[in-house]
C-alpha cells in the first residue's frame, strides 16, 4: 500500500528514496537501474523492495 | 587468542564502513558481527497510544511502520528508559517520519524523509508512542548494524606464467585482497584477478586471522559507536561469564 520503510531482507532503510524513485524513474523517462545507483541503494535486495512496488492509497481510499 | 591485534580501515564515512581487523580468531570475528546485529541497543517506537487515525491503514500497520523508522540513540540510555513521539498530520497531505515531535531533542528520526501514511481530505492522522531501548536480538528494528558482514583477507601471489595456449578463465574475487603487502578493493580491477594479471599463474591464499568487515548502520548511531559498542558488549558478557563460574 505504502512503500516499505525498510527491505525487508537486509534492514537498510528504503522508504525515503521511493518519491524520488516515482518522479524520476516511474513518471519520468529516466533508467530505474541509474536513478538507484545515485540514490545510493546498492544491494539487490534494496533495489527489488523501489522496482516493485505499487502504491495502493489512491486506489483503496474511495473505499473507506 | 593473540594480545596484538590490529585495525586498519579501508572505507569510511558516517553510516558504513570497511575495515580490515588482523590478529583476531574467526570465533571473535564472528562474536563481534553477532554482537552488531543483536547485542547494541537501539531506541525504536514499541508503544503506540492512537488518537485519531482516520486514514486508510489500521493502526498495527502504521504502528509496525513507525516501529521501523530508526531513531539517533544516545550513550545515556539504559534499556527500559523510554521517550515519548507525537504526531499529527491532517489531509490532504503525506505524513513523513520528519513530522514526529520528540520530547528528548537528542533522539530525533534518522531519516525525516520516509513517507508514514498518504493522508486524503479530511483523513488524519494523530498519536503519541513510546520508544523503548531494546535489543536487536528480540526485535529486528532495534538492529543498529544492517548487512554486517566479514570475509578473509586473500593474499594473491603470482607464481608465474600462463602456457600459451591455455584458456584464460575468470578468477573472481570479492572484498579486499592483499597483494604484496598492498590492500585492493575488487573493484578495481573489476573483481577479475585475470584483468590485473593476465597471462599469470596465480595463487590466493587466505590470510590467517585477518578478516575484512563490511558493517553499515539504519543512522541510530554513528559508525564508531556500533563498533565500540559491540566489542564492550562482547566484553561485558565475558566478565559477567568470568564472575559466574567463579568458585
Amino acid at each position: 500500500m505504502m512503500v516499505p520503510v525498510r527491505c525487508f531482507t537486509c534492514g537498510n532503510v528504503v522508504g525515503q528514496h521511493w518519491e524520488e524513485f516515482k518522479e524520476r524513474a516511474r513518471e519520468g523517462e529516466e533508467d530505474p537501474a541509474e536513478v538507484l545507483d545515485e540514490l545510493g541503494v546498492e544491494r539487490a535486495c534494496c533495489r527489488r523492495m523501489l522496482v516493485s512496488h505499487k502504491d495502493l492509497v489512491d486506489i483503496v481510499s474511495p473505499y473507506q | 587468542m593473540s594480545e596484538e591485534y590490529d585495525v586498519t580501515f579501508i572505507d569510511r564515512d558516517e553510516t558504513s564502513a570497511r575495515f580490515l581487523v588482523r590478529g583476531v580468531t574467526p570465533a571473535f570475528a564472528n562474536g563481534i558481527r553477532r554482537a552488531m546485529l543483536a547485542d547494541v541497543p537501539t531506541l525504536s517506537i514499541d508503544t503506540v497510544r492512537v488518537i485519531e487515525n482516520s486514514s486508510v491503514m489500521f493502526d498495527e500497520q502504521i504502528a509496525l511502520r513507525l516501529g521501523l523508522i530508526p531513531l539517533t540513540t544516545p550513550d545515556d540510555y539504559r534499556p527500559d528508559d523510554t521517550v515519548t513521539l507525537a504526531i499529527d498530520v491532517e489531509g490532504p497531505d503525506t505524513a513523513y517520519s520528519g513530522d514526529l515531535v520528540s520530547s528528548d531533542e537528542q533522539v530525533q528520526p534518522a531519516e525525516a524523509d520516509v513517507p508514514i501514511i498518504d493522508l486524503k481530505e479530511g483523513q488524519r492522522l494523530e498519536l503519541e508512542a513510546d520508544a523503548e531501548l531494546g535489543y536487536g536480538k528480540d526485535h529486528a528494528k532495534h538492529q543498529g548494524g544492517v548487512a554486517v558482514g566479514y570475509r578473509h583477507l586473500q593474499r594473491v601471489a603470482v607464481v608465474g606464467e600462463k602456457s600459451e595456449f591455455e584458456d584464460e578463465e575468470p578468477r573472481i574475487l570479492r572484498g579486499v585482497i592483499e597483494d604484496d603487502g598492498e590492500l585492493v578493493d575488487t573493484e578495481a580491477f573489476e573483481h577479475d584477478l585475470t584483468n590485473r594479471y593476465p597471462g599469470k599463474e596465480l595463487e590466493v591464499t587466505d590470510v590467517p586471522n585477518a578478516f575484512v568487515f563490511d558493517v553499515e548502520t539504519d543512522g541510530s548511531m554513528p559508525i564508531d559507536d556500533l563498533v565500540l559498542k559491540a566489542a564492550e558488549s562482547l566484553s561485558t558478557r565475558a566478565d559477567e561469564l568470568e564472575d559466574a563460574v567463579q568458585l
